[in-house]
């Protein structure tokens, strides 16, 4: 298993490192911190970099090393890193550069696998993707953006599960919901909401939304059979159906306590690029983090 | 779909969504190419014209890479019949790229020579502890520099020094947001102010210069300094004032900060002899330019000094390659080309008949009219495109608006400088934000101050300066 974090900032990104380590924990994962810096005009691009190299020789860090440094002492002070690493402080020396625009330093992780520190310049979304592929990675854990299309972006191009963090605390978030319907290939969901649900020490809500309109088959083998796997992870559950829309149903449940886990949508990447899909909406609406499972 | 898989699909729409712009000029471009050429026009012109409306938005947006855009800007000059193949690869590398090439080489080797040091010492002996005079010192020495030795090379030096003073001050940065501002400012803007003084203080100097001579106009760089270097000892004072009134420093005086600076000066190596002979050379370069660069022409000359550094062992050409963007002197090159072309095929004369016939009699009757409109294009277009490119590409149209042809170049270069307001616009503003001290949003603030006192003095200036030195 394979995540990454994104961080943007020392002032806004705690909560996304926060949950995200918390995650990481729990998949006992090879975990990488990753953050975007803004793009560069490729005009002065060579200049920049040759700006970097003078203020280097004056002791000066590059844009972004210091929220690297940040989580570093982030990771060190809740003990996630080796305690040999940590003494000396964040190992500036070991940024390793890439000659892609992408640096690195890596570290030995505790209670997960090893944890990666990593800068790249360029526009968030194809750097995400860039490094998801290069990484092949199984979760992208990220704070929610005020930029519009941000969520379309990520869902439709980012080849991995989601994780949204919205105003992560560790008391306010008592339950997991699982929005779960009849249909099949929910047991990868089911299996990445127990595992998030014994991380953080809390239950599962499984909850079922019956579309007026549409015919749903109910009571189908493969459901009861998620049911067991829940029942049998011992993690505590409770499972409701409801009659309504969708989107709304499960934002009205998740209120503002729940972390909700669902499926990315089946529908083909045409469809979904130009009507959208309930994943998204859901993930455009709702004030909790929220995990959308590929 | 179509038995596309969905990560097909997926990797489709993500290619589409990224190359967005670049779809939008396509489709653009097919689409003017489809109207019928103006009268007037010859349809040569008007090709011309429609690559270079493609290109723009391929410049500005760079949704593929520059060196991408070149390529377009020279295939599609070829296929579309504008200009000869021969044509396209003779006006593409004239004297002006051959004096960018030779002014990003040369910026790797002067800004590994430890220069900064000894220059932060002389700012702070000339200045003292205030922090207006300072400020002032940050701009007048960026301001003499760049307009010797280019915008860039000047900022990526300063900086550092800058930068220094600002963290030796304190080191919670939001509690002299007003001081980092002042500093910062002071340098990029500077660099901006001086790079008009000389012919080599900018690639788009030298670019004007070129167009100058296809229309068998000569200017030497001692006359070009005589014409705009006043402008610029103008300039440093009134903008020091500006940036000062505007972001407020914290500190009036900075005294400990200085003696922390000047600890830490103390404590870098020394100049060697070897450092010292790159500041000879580099004195034989700008004695190459006053005196032989209308023989030789300024690139030759730049090149010649790259050539001495290379030979004499003070950079390697593996140092060279990785620090000089190629692409960037591949699409000067390909720019300076189509600009030639708008000029060869009458699409030059076409525009700026345009303007003016939209512009009626406003032109005679109403004063400065014609300063206006040119500082204006220019400025507004180097705000957002890079002011090399934009003096390549309106050049040819801003040189055919008024019969005065050498005042209306140096009027185009002069005001090419003013992209005090985005931080991406000239690499001197794009190297201060890139410190992550200045805001986006504070380069607007400044800007609009700056650009709108710069236009007020820039159109006194040539209004009543250059009538006396004709």
């Amino acid at each position: 298993m394979k995540i990454l974090i994104a961080i943007g900032s020392k002032d806004f990104s705690k909560p996304t490192l926060k949950l995200g380590m918390k995650v990481a924990q729990a998949f006992n994962a090879k975990t990488t911190i990753i953050d975007v810096g803004e793009k560069i005009s490729e005009f002065s691009s060579q200049l920049v970099e040759l700006a970097q190299d003078q203020l280097e020789s004056w002791d000066f860090d590059a844009p972004g090393v210091d929220v690297l440094e940040w989580a570093f002492n982030y990771l060190s002070q809740n003990k996630l890193i080796d305690i040999k690493q940590t003494e000396t402080g964040f190992p500036k020396n070991k940024l390793i550069d890439d000659g892609e625009g992408r640096k690195m330093v890596y570290l030995s992780g505790t209670t997960c696998e090893d944890v990666n520190l990593i800068l790249r310049n360029g526009d968030i979304i194809a750097e995400l993707r860039e490094e998801v592929q290069f990484g092949e990675y199984d979760v992208t854990i990220l704070g929610k953006s005020r930029k519009r299309n941000m969520s379309h972006d990520l869902l439709q191009y980012i080849n991995s599960s989601i994780l949204i963090v919205n105003d992560y605390e560790d008391q306010k978030f008592d339950k997991i919901l699982l929005p779960l319907d009849y249909k099949d290939g929910m047991l990868k969901v089911a299996k990445y909401a127990i595992r998030v649900a014994m991380a953080l020490n809390v239950g599962i809500d499984i909850f079922t939304v019956f579309d007026k309109n549409k015919s749903q088959n109910k009571g189908s083998n493969y459901f009861s059979k998620i049911i067991k796997f829940i029942r049998r992870s011992g993690v505590q559950y409770s499972h409701e159906e409801k009659e309504g829309e969708i989107v709304e149903q499960i934002i009205k449940k998740a209120d503002k306590n729940k972390i909700i886990v669902m499926k990315a949508s089946d529908m083909s990447p045409i469809k979904r690029f130009f009507k959208g899909s309930i994943p998204l909406s859901v993930m455009n609406e709702c004030d909790v983090p929220i995990l959308i499972v590929k | 779909m179509l038995g596309f898989s969905n990560i097909s699909l997926s990797n489709f729409l993500f290619w589409a969504t990224q190359k967005k712009w670049f779809l939008f000029s396509i489709i653009l471009g097919v689409c003017l190419l489809n109207i019928p050429s103006p009268e007037g026009l010859p349809i040569e012109g008007k090709t011309a014209i429609i690559i270079l409306v493609v290109a723009l938005v391929l410049i500005i947006k760079e949704p593929i890479p520059l060196p991408a855009v070149a390529i377009f800007i020279i295939i599609s000059q070829i296929y579309s019949n504008v200009d000869s193949v021969d044509g396209i690869a003779k006006s593409f590398m004239s004297d002006a790229v051959f004096f960018i090439m030779g002014s990003l080489m040369l910026a790797v080797v002067i800004i590994r020579q430890g220069w900064d040091s000894r220059i932060a010492l002389g700012i702070l002996k000339i200045t003292g502890n205030k922090t207006s005079n300072i400020a002032l010192g940050f701009l007048s020495i960026s301001a003499l520099l760049s307009s010797f030795i280019g915008e860039h090379t000047v900022a990526a030096i300063m900086l550092p020094i800058g930068m220094s003073l600002i963290r030796f001050t304190s080191s919670d940065l939001s509690q002299i947001k007003g001081l980092s501002a002042t500093i910062l400012f002071s340098i990029a803007y500077g660099c901006l102010i001086g790079s008009i003084g000389t012919p080599s203080g900018g690639g788009r100097n030298v670019i004007m210069i070129n167009y100058l001579n296809q229309s068998d106009i000569s200017i030497s760089y001692f006359e070009w300094m005589v014409r705009t270097y006043p402008f610029i000892l103008f300039q440093i004072p009134i903008v020091n004032w500006v940036i000062i009134r505007t972001f407020k420093p914290e500190y009036k005086i900075l005294d400990s900060s200085i003696r922390k600076l000047v600890i830490k000066v103390a404590r870098s190596r020394s100049m060697t002899g070897r450092n010292t002979l790159t500041v000879l050379i580099f004195f034989l370069i700008v004695l190459g330019w006053v005196f032989l660069s209308e023989k030789f022409g300024l690139g030759t000359i730049a090149l010649s000094g790259v050539f001495i550094y290379l030979i004499g062992g003070f950079v390697k050409w593996s140092d060279l390659n990785r620090n000089t963007h190629w692409g960037v002197i591949i699409l000067f090159g390909s720019t300076i080309s189509l600009g030639t072309s708008i000029r060869l095929t009458g699409a030059a004369t076409w525009l700026s008949d345009k303007i003016l016939y939209g512009l009626g009699d406003v032109i005679s009757s109403v004063p400065f009219v014609s300063d206006l409109l040119v500082i204006f294009m220019t400025t507004g277009m180097s705000n957002v495109l890079s002011s090399s490119a934009t003096v390549a590409v309106l050049g040819p149209v801003t040189l055919n608006l008024v019969p005065e042809m050498l005042d209306v170049g140096l009027l185009t270069a002069m005001s090419s400088a003013f992209s005090y307001f985005t931080a991406v616009a000239a690499p001197a503003c794009t190297i201060v934000y890139s410190s992550g001290m200045v805001k986006a949003s504070d380069f607007l603030k400044i800007g609009l101050r700056v650009g709108f006192v710069s236009i007020i003095l820039l159109i006194f200036y040539v209004n009543v300066y250059w009538p006396l030195i004709n």
